[in-house]
C-alpha cells in the first residue's frame, strides 16, 4: 500500500524536478533584465524557480505534519484493490493509445471497446463487436462526412478504402 | 438605457431559427455531457471547440455557452438521483438532494434543483447586463502596467481564497504558466524550451491539457472508487413541477443570498463549486432548523443550485469585460474566443457589439431552453447511467482522445493528454488545485506580454506598478490577497501559543 505521506512526497519531488527542468531550459534564452526590460528566458525561469521553491515547501511542510504525527499522512493513498481496478482501467487506455498512433484511431476504437466489453464487462461478442463497430462508424460519418475533420489513420483504415 | 438597447439588438442576433436550434443542440449534449462522470463542462466545452472552428463566432458562442448551462443542469440530475455529482459544483446538491430522493421526493428536489438553478442563472446574467459596460468602460482606461496588476490580482486570489494549500496552489498555477511559455514566444520571435522537440514547436494546446485533467484524470479516479450506479427512477410531471414552483417564492431569501454569494464568486475567480459550498454552508448556519439539513430540506437543494449557477453564468463577466476568465470553463470558452480571432477585453465592445450582446442575450433565452429541456429529458439522461460502466468508460476514453486528436491533428497531442490524465488523476488525489493551472495556460502568455510591455515602458523598472492610484490600488489588493494565507497561519500559530501558555499557567 501507497500512503499519502509516500504520494505527496513523491508527487513534490516530481514538481520540483519539472521546475528545475524548466529553469535549465530557459537560461538558454538570457534571464536577465537589458534595456528593453527582461530578456525572454526570464519569465520561465522565474515560473520554474516558484515550481521548484513551492515543490520544497510542500515537502518542508509534509514532513514537518508528519513528525508532528498527522494521522491524515498515514492514511493509504492507493490500496491493493484500487491499484487493481485502476490499472485495469490504464493500461487497456495505455493500448488504445498505442494501437491509434501505430494502427489509426477507428481500429483502435473497435479493438479497444470490443475488447473491454467482451473480457471486462462479460459480454458476448455480438453485442461487444456491435457497440464497438457502430462507435466507430458514427464517429467516421460525424467528423469525417459532416465536420470534415480526419482522424489518424493506419494501414488497416488503407486496406478497408476510409 | 443604452445596454438595454444593445440587449435588444443582441435579442435579434439571438433569436433566429439557426441559432435557438444551437441552443437545444448544446443544452441536450450540455446535459449529456454533465450527466457522464468524467466528462464535465470544462472537457464538455474543449471536445465541442475544434468542431466550431470554421462556424461563425456568435454561434458558436452560443453553442458552446449553452452546452455549458447544460452540464451544469446535467450534474445536478445526478446529484440528485444517484448521489453521484456529474460536476464538481454540484457536490454540495447531493447532501439534502439524494436524501429527498430517497424519501420519494425525486421530482421535488429535480424541480426545486432546475428552477432555482434557472433563478441563479437569471440573476447572474442581469448583473452581467447592467454592469458589463461599466466595467468595459473602465478597462478602456487600462494599459499593460494595470492589465498585469489585474492578472496578478486573479491568480493571487487563487492562492490567498482557494482553500488548498497555497504551496500547491503555487505548484499547479506556476506549471501552468510554464506551459503557457513553451513555443514561439510573441514578443522576442524566440522558440522557447523546446528542448530541440519539433512537436513542442507550436506549444502545448490548453484543450489538450483540459482534456486530460479533467476527463482522463476523472475517470481514473472514478475506476479507482470502484462506484456502482444506484438511481433512483424519476419521472417529473408538469403537475410536478407547478407545485414546486408554487412553493418557490417561501425561499425567496434563500435565493436571493445564493443569488449575491454566487454573482461574487463567478466574478472573483471563486468559481461555482466554491460559491455551491458556501451558499450551502451559509444557509445552514442561517436556519432556523440547521438539524434538517442533510435529512432532504429543500433550501439545502435550492442554495447550492442557485449559487452554482449564479456563479457560472456570473464568470462570464470578467471574461467579456476584462479577458480574465471566472472559472475553468469559462477559461476554456476565452481561449476560444482567442482561436475565432476575436480579442476578449474592454475592445470587444467596441469592436463587436454584436457579439457580445448577442451572447448576453443568448444566456437569457439559453438558460430558459435549458430548463424546459432537462425537464423535459431527465428520464431519458438518468437510463444512460443504468449503461454499465464498462461500456460508458471507455466510450468516454475514445471520446477524449479523439477530442484531444482533432485539436490540431497532431499525434504528440494524444500523448500529452494521455500525461496529463495522469497528472490530473494524482493532482485530484492529492489536492492540487486544477482551475489555476487552466487558467495559467490560457492567459499566461498576456499576463507576461502585460509585464513585458509594462517594463519596456518603465525601462526595467518594477516602479511602474506604483505610478498611478489605479495600479497600485490594484497591485497593493493583489498583494494583500496574496499574503492573506500567512496571516491566517500566524494568527493561528499565535492562539496556540496563548493557549500553550494559558495551560502551562
Amino acid at each position: 500500500m501507497i500512503t499519502r505521506f509516500q504520494a505527496e512526497i513523491a508527487t513534490a519531488i516530481a514538481t520540483l524536478c519539472f521546475g528545475l527542468v524548466i529553469v535549465t531550459g530557459s537560461r538558454e534564452f538570457g534571464v536577465g533584465w537589458d534595456s528593453s526590460g527582461p530578456q525572454p528566458g526570464a519569465f520561465p525561469f522565474y515560473v520554474g524557480l516558484l515550481i521548484a521553491l513551492a515543490s520544497a515547501g510542500t515537502i518542508v511542510t509534509t514532513i514537518v505534519r508528519r513528525i508532528g504525527g498527522s494521522a491524515a499522512l498515514a492514511e493509504g493513498f492507493l490500496d491493493g484493490a484500487q491499484a487493481k481496478r485502476v490499472a485495469s482501467f490504464f493500461f487497456p487506455m495505455l493500448g488504445f493509445v498505442v494501437w491509434s498512433v501505430l494502427g489509426g484511431m477507428y481500429t483502435a476504437t473497435v479493438v479497444y471497446l470490443a475488447g473491454v466489453m467482451r473480457f471486462q464487462g462479460g459480454f458476448g461478442w455480438l453485442p461487444s463487436l456491435a457497440t464497438a463497430i457502430g462507435t466507430a462508424a458514427a464517429f467516421y460519418f460525424g467528423l469525417e462526412k459532416f465536420a470534415q475533420v480526419g482522424l489518424l489513420k493506419g494501414p488497416l483504415d488503407m486496406l478497408l478504402g476510409l | 438605457m443604452e445596454n438595454f438597447a444593445s440587449l435588444m439588438h443582441g435579442f435579434e442576433v439571438a433569436l433566429t431559427w439557426h441559432h435557438v436550434a444551437l441552443m437545444m443542440a448544446g443544452v441536450l449534449l450540455g446535459i449529456l455531457v454533465g450527466v457522464l462522470p468524467g466528462l464535465g463542462a470544462p472537457n464538455g466545452v474543449s471536445l465541442m471547440l475544434p468542431l466550431t472552428f470554421t462556424m461563425d463566432p456568435v454561434s458558436a458562442i452560443i453553442l458552446l455557452t449553452s452546452l455549458y448551462w447544460g452540464a451544469l443542469f446535467g450534474g445536478s440530475t445526478t446529484s440528485v438521483l444517484f448521489n453521484i455529482p456529474g460536476e464538481p459544483s454540484s457536490v454540495a446538491t447531493t447532501f439534502d438532494g439524494h436524501p429527498m430522493a430517497k424519501q420519494g421526493r425525486a421530482a421535488e428536489a429535480l424541480s426545486f434543483a432546475f428552477l432555482s438553478a434557472g433563478i441563479g442563472a437569471m440573476a447572474g446574467v442581469i448583473v452581467i447586463t447592467l454592469l458589463s459596460s461599466w466595467v468595459a468602460n473602465f478597462a478602456l482606461k487600462f494599459s499593460s502596467p494595470e492589465y498585469f496588476a489585474v492578472y496578478f490580482m486573479t491568480f493571487a486570489s487563487f492562492v490567498g481564497l482557494g482553500g488548498a494549500s497555497p504551496f500547491k496552489t503555487l505548484v499547479a498555477m506556476a506549471m501552468g504558466f510554464a506551459f503557457a511559455t513553451i513555443g514561439m514566444d510573441s514578443v522576442s520571435g524566440n522558440v522557447r524550451l523546446t528542448f530541440e522537440y519539433d512537436v513542442l514547436l507550436a506549444g502545448i494546446s490548453f484543450l489538450i491539457a483540459v482534456i486530460g485533467l479533467f476527463g482522463l484524470g476523472e475517470l481514473l479516479q472514478t475506476m479507482e472508487e470502484g462506484l456502482r450506479f444506484q438511481g433512483i427512477k424519476a419521472k417529473v410531471s408538469p403537475r410536478d413541477v407547478l407545485a414546486t414552483a408554487a412553493k418557490l417564492p417561501r425561499y425567496w431569501f434563500a435565493l436571493l443570498r445564493s443569488s449575491i454569494i454566487g454573482i461574487w464568486m463567478g466574478i472573483t475567480p471563486g468559481g461555482p463549486t466554491a460559491a455551491s459550498f458556501m451558499s450551502y454552508a451559509m444557509a445552514k448556519r442561517s436556519s432556523r432548523q440547521p438539524e434538517k439539513f442533510g435529512k432532504g430540506e429543500p433550501e439545502g437543494v435550492i442554495s447550492p443550485e442557485t449559487a452554482d449557477h449564479a456563479a457560472g453564468s456570473a464568470a462570464m463577466l470578467p471574461m467579456l469585460a476584462l479577458g480574465i476568465p471566472g472559472s475553468a470553463t469559462a477559461a476554456v470558452m476565452m481561449g476560444g474566443l482567442m482561436i475565432w480571432g476575436l480579442n476578449p477585453g474592454p475592445m470587444l465592445f467596441v469592436e463587436r457589439p454584436d457579439f457580445v450582446w448577442g451572447l448576453i442575450a443568448s444566456m437569457y433565452l439559453g438558460n430558459v431552453v435549458a430548463v424546459v429541456v432537462v425537464l423535459a429529458t431527465i428520464p431519458l439522461f438518468a437510463s444512460i447511467l443504468r449503461i454499465p460502466f464498462s461500456i460508458i468508460g471507455p466510450l468516454i476514453v475514445v471520446v477524449c482522445f479523439i477530442g484531444a486528436y482533432t485539436v490540431a491533428s497532431k499525434e504528440f497531442d494524444i500523448w500529452v493528454a494521455l500525461a496529463f490524465g495522469i497528472v490530473g488523476y494524482v493532482f485530484k488525489k492529492l489536492d492540487y488545485p486544477i482551475a489555476p493551472l487552466v487558467l495559467a495556460m490560457v492567459i499566461g502568455d498576456k499576463a507576461e506580454d502585460a509585464f513585458r510591455q509594462s517594463m519596456i515602458f518603465s525601462q526595467g523598472s518594477l516602479s511602474i506598478f506604483w505610478s498611478n492610484p489605479l495600479v497600485s490600488t490594484l497591485m497593493t489588493i493583489a498583494l494583500s490577497l496574496l499574503l492573506f494565507p500567512l496571516f491566517g497561519s500566524a494568527r493561528r500559530g499565535v492562539r496556540r501559543l496563548v493557549t500553550r501558555r494559558a495551560a502551562k499557567a
